[in-house]
């Protein structure tokens, strides 16, 4: 049967698709970096606040952890909106059949999200009342932002299999919940969860860079807590990673094997990048993290190589025709810079004093 | 028609985008107005020596930050995931005509959310000057990005040049776009006042409470007076039909529409004699009043506003069932059930026409009308027989000018017919039906908008 496929809309794109994808690719590289603080960090906050029941150190962490959480959730979501803003202007007619076919599923992202959000800031504003139902609090709480992330890469994964769209129609109609499986499904899904967890890790070992003052001794304790998690979990997702390969369409996982030297070679690059992380972050976080970053941005981009792969046989999206709306861009890229840096003032203005009584008048 | 349809039991769709959109604008208008409630109020503080209000202006800013950065933000992706998902058609031309205009109304919320967070946090980090410009910096961004999105929102209605020109600048800079904008900003402004009436009434402080309910209602006051003035203009500006609809045309529009006016009239009369005259005697139960009924306007008013938009989703170039009006002669010729993708039957079974007549409703009614629930087609068709339906249908843009014309040929004209005469089976069959000329329907029905 052939796949049905909506027809693109008939506007032109507002500019090249290869900006239209770098774009969603740098944004999405920012949303990656906090989403896996906030999966990662999550189930960290989960499993201390069930440790420190009996562990000090562990109810310490969760409580100089949970503050920083609202603003990741809230980051986290925000980072989000520019990537799928993209997504849907290239591949809409994939991404919005997909999400329609598993329209509940889709809808309920939201409740999952405003529970989690809610939860979040419950548990980090009244973390001393809350007492022994604190873990329970954060269980559900991380419960919600972990079908959130289900949900995403079931709905993202479904729509890279265009052949399923009207089998499932013709027997779900539209509007179920979850989006069929596909032979990938649970390697992909594994491989964003680990990796949220591995990345949480070394987040938490640059958080705890910030308590040295206050307490050393937590302080090394948690850089070498979140340094275990980080080259524990890091190492299983290379595993699951080959994995998540060997379960890609032969095809597109030959393209990463050597059919392709520009996707292979990114592929190599990320490796690298990842095994210096992990080597070099215990000498050096910085140098950790950098190379994270640098293996999180690879990723991203390799994720998009993979769609496009997917989606080849379908839809040649460099077939539409473009009529670049440069003036409006312009604006967009000079305020993006000037939004970015008017963030980085404030920002600035915020971490470079200490706590104050209280402000007074002028 | 491109898109798989997807059918909500009793509420519809579009009732899943008004709940969430009503919610939505009843807290993102207040995270712009209470962004100019909190520097303005903040710096009051500052030259009146008054801590005691500087204190309400720090729990007002947690009340503000949880309510705007958590619901208000979701439930604005909400609307997106909606729209999405009811009528994905409209949602992909919007993102084409205006993805600029969202990646920088996506640039405003970024920086919004920073100022946000840095202002709740920054109450005892930073110095006073610095606190209040990012307060400043926050409102900026908050009423720049209303100002993007309303652009958005009224070309929907009121598209203006850009059905000529497809610029940009025609689509966002149309007719509706100045007086809605004027609107919305007196609607964020009284809606300031109406969540400060709620924490002010909450204060202990006896003395402070009333200044802060006096000052409070002041704020819902200026915006109930300028909000007759930007929707007067605004209404100059729509679309004859339109107009009309709120004026009788449409009797449940014009309710909604009187309604609007009376509940606006309503919130305004009890601010004025309530808070603002007397704030000794007001206290929560009444700021919640105030609240509800502010909720109920901002509710009315938006129906109002969606509802005249009707038949379009995009006036004059996409029909609420994402139909678009250059494609009227084409669907016509080759039939509704070869030009939808998303349909079991791909033309009428001589044996089977009402299953035809299923998908087709999908296709062509259900983006406004239920089966059973809201707008239901069975209470719509109750009572007529098929002949009845079938005229209906041969002129539904002449007989109300608010829904769009069938579009498909006789067999399929006459298989919906079929089914939904069905919808009542009580009805006694109608003899055989009459002999008409199969085929491609007539063209273009007087009335329709010129492809």
């Amino acid at each position: 049967m052939n796949p049905l496929i909506p027809a693109p809309v008939p506007i032109p794109l507002p500019a090249p698709v290869w900006l239209l994808q770098s774009l969603s690719v740098f944004t999405f590289i920012l949303h990656l970096l906090l989403m896996n603080c906030l999966v990662g960090g999550v189930v960290l906050l989960c499993l201390s606040a069930y440790r420190g029941r009996h562990d000090p150190q562990h109810r310490e962490l969760v409580r100089r952890i949970a503050p920083v959480m609202p603003s990741v959730v809230s980051f986290t979501i925000t980072f989000g909106v520019a990537p799928l803003l993209f997504l849907q202007l290239v591949y809409g007619q994939f991404f919005y059949t997909s999400s329609v076919l598993m329209a509940w599923g889709w809808l309920s992202v939201l409740c999952f999200l405003l529970i989690g959000y809610y939860g979040i800031y419950w548990f980090s504003f009244h973390q001393d009342e809350l007492g022994s139902r604190q873990f329970w609090v954060i269980l559900v709480t991380a419960a919600m932002f972990l079908a959130v992330m289900v949900l995403f890469s079931r709905n993202l994964s479904f729509m890279l299999h265009p052949a399923d769209f009207y089998p499932r129609f013709l027997a779900r109609g539209a509007g179920g919940f979850l989006a069929p499986p596909n032979p990938a499904t649970w390697a992909r899904l594994m491989h964003v969860f680990v990796s949220a967890l591995g990345v949480a890790g070394l987040g938490l070992a640059l958080l705890a860079g910030a308590w040295r003052r206050e307490s050393a001794d937590l302080a090394a304790w948690a850089r070498r807590y979140g340094l275990r998690w980080f080259r524990t979990w890091i190492g299983v997702e290379l595993l699951v990673g080959i994995w998540l390969l060997w379960r890609l369409p032969v095809e597109i996982r030959a393209q990463f094997l050597g059919a392709d030297r520009l996707s292979t070679g990114i592929l190599l690059l990320a490796v690298v990048m990842v095994v210096l992380a992990m080597w070099a972050a215990p000498k050096s976080l910085t140098v950790g993290a950098v190379a994270l970053a640098g293996t999180l941005s690879l990723m991203a981009v390799i994720r998009q190589l993979v769609r496009v792969a997917y989606l080849r046989p379908y839809f040649d999206p460099h077939a539409l025709p473009v009529q670049g709306q440069w003036v409006v861009f312009a604006l967009f890229a000079i305020l993006l810079v000037a939004g970015l840096a008017t963030m980085g003032w404030m920002l600035y203005q915020l971490f470079r004093r200490a706590p104050a009584a209280g402000p007074s008048a002028p | 028609m491109n898109y798989p349809f997807w059918e909500v039991p009793v509420i519809g769709g579009g009732l899943v985008i008004g709940i969430i959109a009503i919610l939505h604008i009843f807290v993102s208008h207040f995270a712009v107005g209470g962004g100019l409630f909190l520097p303005l109020t903040e710096r009051k503080a500052y030259r009146e020596n008054d801590p005691a209000l500087l204190e309400y202006v720090k729990s007002h800013t947690k009340f503000f930050v949880l309510l705007t950065l958590v619901f208000g933000a979701v439930s604005g992706v909400g609307i997106w995931w909606a729209i999405g998902l009811v009528n994905p058609e409209a949602t992909a031309t919007l993102i084409h005509v205006f993805v600029w205009g969202w990646a920088i109304e996506w640039v405003f919320f970024l920086v919004e959310i920073a100022a946000a967070f840095v202002y709740y946090y920054g109450w005892d980090r930073l110095d006073p000057k610095t606190h209040l410009t990012v307060g400043w910096i926050y409102f900026g961004a908050a009423w720049f990005s209303l100002v993007v999105i309303n652009g958005i929102l009224t070309f929907m209605l009121t598209p203006g040049r850009w059905l000529e020109t497809h610029t940009f600048a025609a689509a966002y800079f149309n007719p509706g776009m100045l007086p809605s904008c004027l609107t919305r900003t007196a609607v964020a402004v009284a809606l300031a006042g109406v969540y400060a009436l709620l924490t002010a009434s909450a204060v202990r402080d006896v003395e402070l409470r009333h200044k802060v309910i006096r000052y409070a209602a002041k704020w819902l006051l200026v915006g109930a007076f300028v909000i007759p003035l930007g929707g007067i203009w605004y209404m100059s500006t729509l679309p004859q039909l339109a107009r009309e609809m709120t004026m009788g045309a449409a009797p449940a529009v014009t309710i909604f529409t009187a309604l609007a006016v009376f509940f606006s009239l309503l919130v305004a009369v009890f601010t004025y004699f309530g808070p603002y005259l007397y704030p000794r005697y007001f206290n929560l139960t009444f700021a919640f009043l105030i609240a509800v009924l502010a909720l109920a306007t901002t509710g009315v008013t938006e129906w109002a506003r969606e509802a005249v938009r009707k038949p379009f989703v995009i006036y004059n170039y996409m029909y609420s069932n994402t139909i678009r009006v250059n494609d009227l002669n084409r669907v016509r010729q080759q039939g509704i059930l070869k030009s939808a993708l998303w349909v079991r039957t791909h033309a009428v079974d001589p044996q089977n026409p009402s299953a035809a007549g299923e998908d087709i409703f999908r296709v062509e009614c259900a983006s406004c009308h239920s089966v059973n629930g809201y707008n239901s087609m069975r209470f719509a068709v109750k009572g007529w027989r098929r002949s009845m339906i079938d005229y209906q249908l041969q002129h539904l843009n002449e007989l109300k000018g608010f829904m769009p014309p069938f579009v498909g040929t006789i067999e399929e004209r006459q298989a919906l017919a079929l089914w939904l005469v069905n919808l009542n089976p009580e009805l006694a069959p109608e003899p055989a039906y009459p002999a008409e000329k199969t085929g491609a329907a007539p063209p273009t029905n007087p009335g329709e908008p010129k492809p």
